[in-house]
């Protein structure tokens, strides 16, 4: 049952979800949508369904929900069977997220995501409570509440759809290529915060995606299918792009492995260098000097204000006054935070002009500098082969 | 080739008639009289309430009971595919046959009087109500009703809840249409003794004179702008979510 | 409510085949199957001619004002108030100021056609693909050619979905033309003392048959005019 409580972190409002041969065969068709697939997704893990267009992972992801019935096998969420239940019942414990979002057009989206509070007959004030904890959650302004969807953008309208499909605290997530109708930029920040999200509530998801790369950067497991929902392989993205089982997985993963297992890694994750800071108003001779330091990794000084924030990179010309000027010379360019993923940090650094790319934290203040030249040598360093590096696995948390 | 003669004949007994009738407004009375006597107007203006009442009775019942029937039938074929095309030909028979046939094709069953206006009437809306409900429903997003059904509503919820909200700026324009339509053509049930402003028109067997047409043929038309009115604004009210800008 | 004991369905038939006699005209034979088919026909021929006329004006009109993009609350007035006017009335007032006969009843048939031909060949126009016309205008073809080639094809659904209403309206208004000289089915139903209940019930069914098939031959007519392209987009 739905714990209801309003602190969405403690509680393990999260259960197990279980194929046991489950089968999908339409009738008249050649052969099963889905062929006896048995599957186990633990509690509170993101499981991604990946695999080509028609291989039966969308009908794989319905049959928990059971808007695509089972014809034989069962699902199960926890120790039940989702047979047991009346559907619209069982829907009512099961967050759903769609591509195309779906949102109620005629409502508000404090009563969008209330709906299924509503139809569990929270009252009024405690729906009113759970809506605005949600806008919170997913990062928007409580002022939309009143809004209708015609008024957000797509990305505002998918988070929204998200925290709808949270806001009965269910125990199983179902989200079917949920960014897949977002645009790229924005999918990124979607997928990013759903994963900050994930870190906090820690839900059962089933995600479904015909994208390789968004499968390995969300799933704690990853099940590549192929016709027929047949598994090939079931395993962490680090295994998938490591060990891959056959010729198809080895395939559908891409030839660009190496540059993949980026996508398992976090900048914070690996030994960043420093540059030389200097203060707007400091003397230009002490930022020369150490420049001139033997140990320097960076040459290049970076100005930062009093709080350790960059503001930018000092030239030659900047150098040339007595004192540190107030506005550098070279633009920032792309700041990266040690929680980003290698690989993005990667494409922003190849598209930035800068070679460098501070590294701040939380606050914003500068915790080092990356730049391509760290991360070939990370890559071709013995550390890189092993398996337990922790910048292979992934982080929780 | 008896009409001319009747229509002639029938002229000059209404001449006469309404010049005995009258209380020296001669000129405005005469069926070739120009076109809108204030004078009359001014003094004759309540022998109009009792047709006008009669017509908005008419055409009220009329609307409301095809407004029930035809809501019906498209809430029962909206979920059977096969039943729509059938139900969309027999509804759109009963509006293609004239109304003024109509009544006196209905003469042998329930004879002159209302009861055969508002029957006839009624059919009249069907079609433009039946078909809109079908297409107000049928274009909500399907993406709107996979999130509900997968949310967990029943059928019956999706239905009342997210479907029908969503189709009522449809179902009022076909509403709109049909109280439009009926008002003007209820003009006509005064061919089967059923009252109503076509008395003002064409009363007891004879056209009347220009200025009584152009006074029924006005108030005919401002109440079916009225109500034309008020069911937009209902509708308005009714949609909020579609007032405001898009993102 | 009052039933009428000499009316009946099959007094109705035989009086359309065969001539009966009557109460008023002092022995003179009204009815049969001659005389039935010559009101058909005069029904018929004046709701032609105000469809033409009534075709003629608005189809023009709606085309190029949807080509335009222009005067859409025009368009919908018109089609309020074109469904808001009372026949009876327009039909009494070219009796009693104007003058009878088919000279001034056709015209005034006509403007009763105008607003659904108006209103739908504007909608129809509008509905077409910009990207459609678009492309049309970039292969070099003249707004003319647009309009008569791209927008009016592909809007002719819609277009004779206005024919179709028109006609509707047409017809029935002709039933009560005999009021002002123009002499149709309607004779049958209007001068009923003359024709007896059995002319009227006659008349009624007679009237119905021909609204009937006309709008079936219309629906023909559309299905032939339309495209095998569009006839493959879903309703």
């Amino acid at each position: 049952m739905p714990s209801g409580e309003s602190d969405a972190q403690s509680q393990p409002g999260a259960s197990s979800v279980r194929y046991e041969e489950t089968t999908k065969q339409y009738p008249g068709a050649s052969a099963p949508a889905v062929d006896e697939l048995t599957l186990e997704v633990p509690a509170g893990e993101i499981c991604v369904l990946v695999g080509p267009s028609g291989c039966g992972k969308t009908t794989a992801m319905r049959m928990v929900n059971r808007t695509v019935e089972i014809t034989s096998g069962d699902v199960l969420i926890g120790d039940h069977s989702v047979r047991d239940r009346e559907p619209a019942q069982l829907r009512r414990e099961i967050g759903y997220v769609i591509q195309q979002i779906g949102l109620f057009p005629h409502r508000t989206i404090t009563e969008n995501i209330g709906a299924v509070p509503q139809l569990l007959g929270w009252d009024k004030q405690r729906i009113r409570e759970r809506s605005a904890e949600l806008l919170e959650l997913i990062g928007l302004d409580p002022e939309l509440g009143d809004r209708y969807p015609a008024q957000l953008s797509g990305g505002q309208q998918q988070r929204v759809g998200v925290a709808r499909a949270l806001a009965a605290d269910p125990l199983v997530m179902l989200m079917d290529e949920p960014f897949g109708a977002i645009d790229p930029i924005n999918r990124e920040r979607l997928q990013n915060e759903f994963l900050r999200l994930q870190a906090e509530i820690r839900k059962t998801v089933l995600f479904v995606t015909h994208d390789i790369d968004e499968a390995i950067k969300m799933g704690d497991r990853i099940a590549v299918m192929r016709e027929g929902g047949r598994v090939e392989q079931y395993a962490t993205p680090a295994e998938l792009l490591m060990a891959p089982a056959n010729e198809f997985v080895e395939d559908f993963v891409g030839a660009d492995r190496a540059l993949k297992r980026l996508a398992l890694m976090r900048v914070g994750d690996i030994n960043l260098w420093e540059a030389p800071l200097a203060y707007v108003g400091q003397a230009t001779a002490e930022v020369r000097k150490k420049l001139a330091a033997p140990d320097v990794e960076i040459p290049y000084p970076l100005l930062v204000d009093s709080e350790r924030r960059p503001l930018g990179w000092l030239s030659e010309r900047d150098l040339g006054a007595d004192t540190v000027p107030q506005r550098p010379d070279s633009p920032l360019g792309p700041v990266l935070e040690r929680d980003d993923v290698m690989r993005d940090a990667l494409a922003d650094l190849l598209q930035g002009e800068s070679q460098y790319a501070p590294v701040v934290d939380h606050e914003g203040r500068i915790t080092g500098v990356l730049s391509v030249e760290i991360i070939s040598e990370f890559l071709a360093s013995p550390e890189a082969k092993s398996d337990e590096h922790p910048a292979v696995e992934r982080p929780h948390g | 080739m008896a009409s001319p003669l009747l229509l002639t004949a029938a002229a000059e007994v209404g001449g006469d008639f309404f010049r005995e009738r009258s209380s020296g407004t001669l000129p405005c009375q005469a069926q070739s009289s120009h076109l809108f006597c204030w004078d009359w107007a001014k003094e004759n203006i309540d022998r109009y309430g009792t047709p006008t009442v009669q017509h908005l009775e008419i055409v009220l019942l009329s609307v409301v009971i095809g407004f029930v029937v035809a809501f019906g039938l498209a809430l029962f074929a909206h979920r059977r595919r096969q039943l729509q095309p059938p139900l969309l030909a027999a509804t759109g028979i009963l509006y293609t046959i004239p109304s003024i046939a109509f009544f006196f094709l209905l003469l042998p069953i329930t004879g002159f009087g209302r009861d055969t206006a508002i029957i006839v009437l009624a059919a009249y809306t069907l079609q433009i109500i039946y078909r809109n409900t079908i297409l107000g429903l049928a274009n909500v997003p399907a993406s709107v009703k996979d999130a509900a059904r997968g949310m967990g509503l029943t059928n019956r919820q999706i239905l009342w809840q997210v479907e029908l909200p969503l189709a009522i700026p449809e179902i009022i324009a076909g509403l709109r249409v049909a109280v439009v339509s009926t008002i003007a053509i209820a003009t006509l049930v005064v061919f089967i003794n059923a009252g109503g402003l076509g008395t003002q028109i064409y009363g007891s067997g004879n056209l009347t004179f220009p200025t009584s047409i152009v006074i029924a043929m006005a108030i005919v038309m401002g109440m079916a702008l009225l109500f034309d009115l008020v069911l937009l604004t209902l509708q308005r009210l009714t949609t909020p979510w579609r007032r405001v800008r898009q993102a | 409510m009052t039933t009428l004991p000499f009316a009946s369905f099959t007094g109705a038939f035989e009086f359309i085949f065969a001539p009966q006699d009557s109460n008023v005209t002092g022995g003179n034979q009204v009815g049969g199957f001659e005389k039935s088919l010559e009101l058909v026909l005069k029904h018929l021929e004046v709701t032609v001619i105000a469809l033409a006329i009534a075709l003629i004006v608005a189809l023009p009109l709606g085309l190029y004002l949807g080509h335009r993009g222009r005067g859409e609350l025009f368009a919908v007035g018109i089609g309020t108030a074109g469904r808001a006017i009372p026949e009876l009335a327009v039909i009494a007032l070219v009796a009693v100021l104007i003058g009878v006969g088919l000279k001034t009843v056709a015209p005034a048939l006509a403007i009763l056609g105008l607003a659904p031909i108006l209103v739908n060949t504007y909608v129809g126009v509008r509905q077409v693909d910009s990207a459609t016309v678009e492309a049309a205008r970039g292969m070099g073809m003249s707004e003319l050619d647009i309009m008569r080639k791209v927008e009016l094809p592909l809007a002719i659904p819609t277009v004779m979905g206005g024919v179709r209403g028109a006609a509707i309206v047409i017809v029935a208004t002709a039933t009560i033309a005999p009021l002002a000289g123009v002499e149709t089915l309607g004779d049958f139903i209007i001068n009923r003392n003359v024709y007896g209940e059995n002319g009227l019930l006659a008349g009624a069914i007679l009237v119905a048959l021909l609204a009937l098939t006309l709008e079936g031959s219309l629906a023909l007519l559309q299905r032939r005019l339309t495209s095998d392209g569009l006839k493959l987009k879903t309703v």
